[in-house]
C-alpha cells in the first residue's frame, strides 16, 4: 500500500514539472506538487501515528502556520531573500538529519560516507544561505570582506585543533564547524549582482543534501525529489553563468565588481526632462522597456504599469526586455511585473527581442546598466566582454532613467549613456516615471 | 542488497535526467516560482526526519535536533508551496 502511494506521489511530481512549463498551466503544477508532497509525507508515517509525541505534532503545526504567515506577508521585491532563507532551511534540515544519523545509530560504513557528505553540503548551504540573505538585505555592505578575512584565519586554526587535542569523539561536530565556516567565507566574498548565481547554486545544494539524506534512510521518493531540486538548481546556475559569460568557479571565487575600475567619459551625456520624454514617447509607435535592479529598489513597478497603460491607450506597442541576470534572482523582474498585472506575453527574453531593437522607436532603460553596456560586444579588455547584452543602442532613441552616471556592478563606464541616440533622465526610477506620466496629461 | 543499491542509483539517474529535460523547458518568466517551488520540494527531507524521530527519542539532544530539522522542513514545504501559489496566480490569465 505504501509503495503504491509513493508511486503515485512520484508520478505526480514529474507531472507537476511538466505542467510548470507554461505560465497558463503552472498554477495547476503547484497543486499537483502539493498533492505529491502530502502523499509522500503521509506515507512516511506508515499508518502509525501513535509513535509520535505531542512535541512532534506541535512543531509541525507551529512551523506550518509560520510558513503560511511568512508567505502571505512577503513582498515580491523580497523574493530573493525568502528563497535564500528557504535554501538555508532545506540544507540545514538535511544536514541536521545526517548529524543525528551519524551520532545516534550504528550506520554501515558506506552510509557513513553518504551521511558525512549530506551533513557537509547541508551545513554549508545553511550558513552560506544566511550570509546571502544578509547580503541581499544590505546588512553586510562593507563588512563582508572583513567577515571573510576573519573566518579565513579562523578556518586553519580550527582544522589543527582536533589533531592537537586528539578529540576523536568530537570529530563530527568539528566537521560541522568547518562546513559552516566554509559556507560563510565562500558567500561573503561574492558581490551583490552575482547573487542570481549564488542563490541558484545554493538551491541546487539544498536538493543534493536532501537526496543524500534519502540514501541514508533508504527513501526513494526523497532521493527522487531531492534529485529534481538539485537538477533545477544546476540548470538555473548554468543559465545565469552563461548570461554573464562567466564560469561557476569564477563566480564562486568572488571579488568581482563592486569597485569603479574606469568611469571616464570622453563627452558629456545629453540630459533630458520628463516633458521631453513624454513628447518623444507620444510620437513613437513601438516602445521597449528594460527593467533592472533599480526598478525593484525604487519600487517602481506600479509606475511602470501606469506608463504602459498610458502608452497602450495611445496605440503604442509596449514590450519588456528582460535580461536573465536582471535583479537579484532568476526571473525576479518577471515576477515584479506580473504582480502589477503586466501580461507575461509582453515580457521577452534576450534571444527573442535582440533582433527587434533596430526597428524599435524608443527604448527606456530603467535601473539597468551592465546588461545594456555595448562594451560587452566591442571591448576585448572589458571585464564584461562576451557577456550577452540587450542591444538597446541599436534602437532609434534610448532614454536612460538613472540617478547618476555612476557605474554598474562591473565598475566600468557605459558608453551607451553618451551615445548620440541616448538621453539621460537623471532621476529615481519611480519618480522619473511618475513625472513622465504627469507630463503626458499636459501634452 | 547490491541489486537494490544499483536499482536505487538507476532511479536517481533517471529522475535527474527527466528533471533536467523538463526543467530546461521552463521559461525564464517562471524562474522565480520555480525556485520557491523547489524550496518547497527540498522540504521533503521531512520524510527522513519522520522516519528517524522515534529512534532519536532516547537522546534528548538528538530529539531536539530532529525537531529543529522538522521545523525547517515544514516551513519550507508550507511556506514554499504557499508563496509559489501566490506568484503563479499572478501569471494566470484573467480573460
Amino acid at each position: 500500500m505504501i509503495e503504491i502511494i509513493l508511486l503515485v506521489s512520484s508520478i505526480l511530481f514529474i507531472f507537476a514539472l511538466k505542467l510548470f512549463g507554461r505560465p497558463s498551466t503552472a498554477h495547476r503544477a503547484n497543486t499537483f506538487a502539493m498533492l505529491a508532497m502530502a502523499l509522500a509525507v503521509f506515507s512516511a508515517f506508515n499508518f502509525d501515528f501513535s509513535k509520535y509525541d505531542s512535541a512532534f505534532y506541535i512543531t509541525i503545526v507551529v512551523s506550518g502556520l509560520l510558513g503560511v504567515l511568512i508567505s502571505k506577508r512577503v513582498q515580491m521585491t523580497q523574493m530573493p531573500e525568502l528563497v535564500g532563507l528557504f535554501n538555508g532551511f532545506g540544507g540545514g534540515a538535511s544536514g541536521a538529519i545526517a548529524y543525528v544519523e551519524l551520532s545516534g545509530s550504528s550506520l554501515p560504513i558506506s552510509d557513513v560516507f553518504v551521511a558525512i557528505f549530506s551533513m557537509v553540503i547541508g551545513m554549508f548551504t545553511f550558513s552560506g544561505s544566511l550570509v546571502a540573505v544578509m547580503k541581499l538585505r544590505g546588512k553586510l555592505n562593507n563588512f563582508s570582506k572583513k567577515l571573510a578575512d576573519i573566518f579565513s584565519v579562523f578556518l586553519p586554526t580550527i582544522i589543527v585543533i582536533p589533531a592537537v587535542l586528539e578529540m576523536d569523539d568530537l570529530l563530527i561536530e568539528f566537521i560541522i564547524l568547518v562546513a559552516l565556516v566554509a559556507g560563510i567565507i565562500r558567500v561573503a566574498v561574492i558581490g551583490g549582482a552575482d547573487m542570481p548565481v549564488v542563490i541558484a547554486f545554493l538551491n541546487s545544494l539544498s536538493g543534493i543534501a536532501a537526496m543524500s539524506a534519502g540514501f541514508i534512510v533508504n527513501s526513494i521518493i526523497l532521493i527522487v525529489a531531492g534529485a529534481l531540486v538539485g537538477a533545477s538548481g544546476i540548470i538555473l546556475t548554468l543559465l545565469m553563468c552563461a548570461a554573464m559569460n562567466r564560469t561557476l568557479l569564477d563566480v564562486l571565487k568572488g571579488g568581482f565588481g563592486g569597485t569603479a575600475i574606469n568611469n571616464e567619459y570622453d563627452k558629456d551625456p545629453i540630459s533630458t526632462s520628463p516633458e521631453d520624454v513624454a513628447i518623444q514617447l507620444s510620437y513613437a509607435e513601438s516602445v521597449v522597456i528594460v527593467p533592472g535592479y533599480g526598478m525593484a529598489v525604487a519600487q517602481a513597478q506600479a509606475a511602470v504599469k501606469e506608463l504602459t497603460n498610458t502608452l497602450k491607450d495611445k496605440n503604442i506597442e509596449v514590450k519588456f526586455a528582460i535580461h536573465p541576470v536582471a535583479g537579484r534572482m532568476p526571473g525576479h523582474m518577471n515576477v515584479l511585473l506580473a504582480e502589477v498585472d503586466i501580461d507575461y506575453e509582453d515580457m521577452f527574453t534576450l534571444e527573442d527581442i535582440n533582433s527587434e531593437f533596430s526597428s524599435t522607436d524608443v527604448v527606456i532603460v530603467l535601473g539597468a546598466n551592465d546588461v545594456v553596456n555595448p562594451l560587452a560586444r566591442t571591448d576585448e579588455d572589458s571585464p564584461i566582454y562576451g557577456m550577452p547584452i540587450l542591444d538597446v543602442d541599436l534602437a532609434q532613441q534610448v532614454i536612460v532613467i538613472k540617478r547618476s552616471m555612476s557605474p554598474g556592478y562591473a565598475g566600468i563606464a557605459n558608453p551607451l549613456f553618451v551615445n548620440d541616440n541616448a538621453k539621460m533622465l537623471f532621476s529615481d526610477a519611480k519618480e522619473g516615471l511618475e513625472n513622465i506620466i504627469k507630463s503626458f496629461e499636459l501634452v | 542488497m547490491e541489486a537494490t543499491f544499483l536499482l536505487t542509483l538507476l532511479i536517481t539517474f533517471l529522475a535527474s535526467f527527466i528533471g533536467y529535460e523538463l526543467i530546461s523547458k521552463i521559461p525564464q518568466t517562471l524562474h522565480t516560482p520555480l525556485m520557491s517551488g523547489s524550496n518547497a520540494i527540498s522540504g521533503i527531507t521531512l520524510i527522513a526526519a519522520i522516519l528517524i524521530y522515534p529512534e532519536a527519542g532516547e537522546s534528548q539532544l538528538l530529539k531536539i535536533i530532529v525537531l529543529i530539522a522538522i521545523a525547517f522542513a515544514t516551513l519550507n514545504i508550507v511556506g514554499g508551496f504557499s508563496v509559489t501559489g501566490r506568484i503563479l496566480e499572478m501569471f494566470k490569465k484573467n480573460d
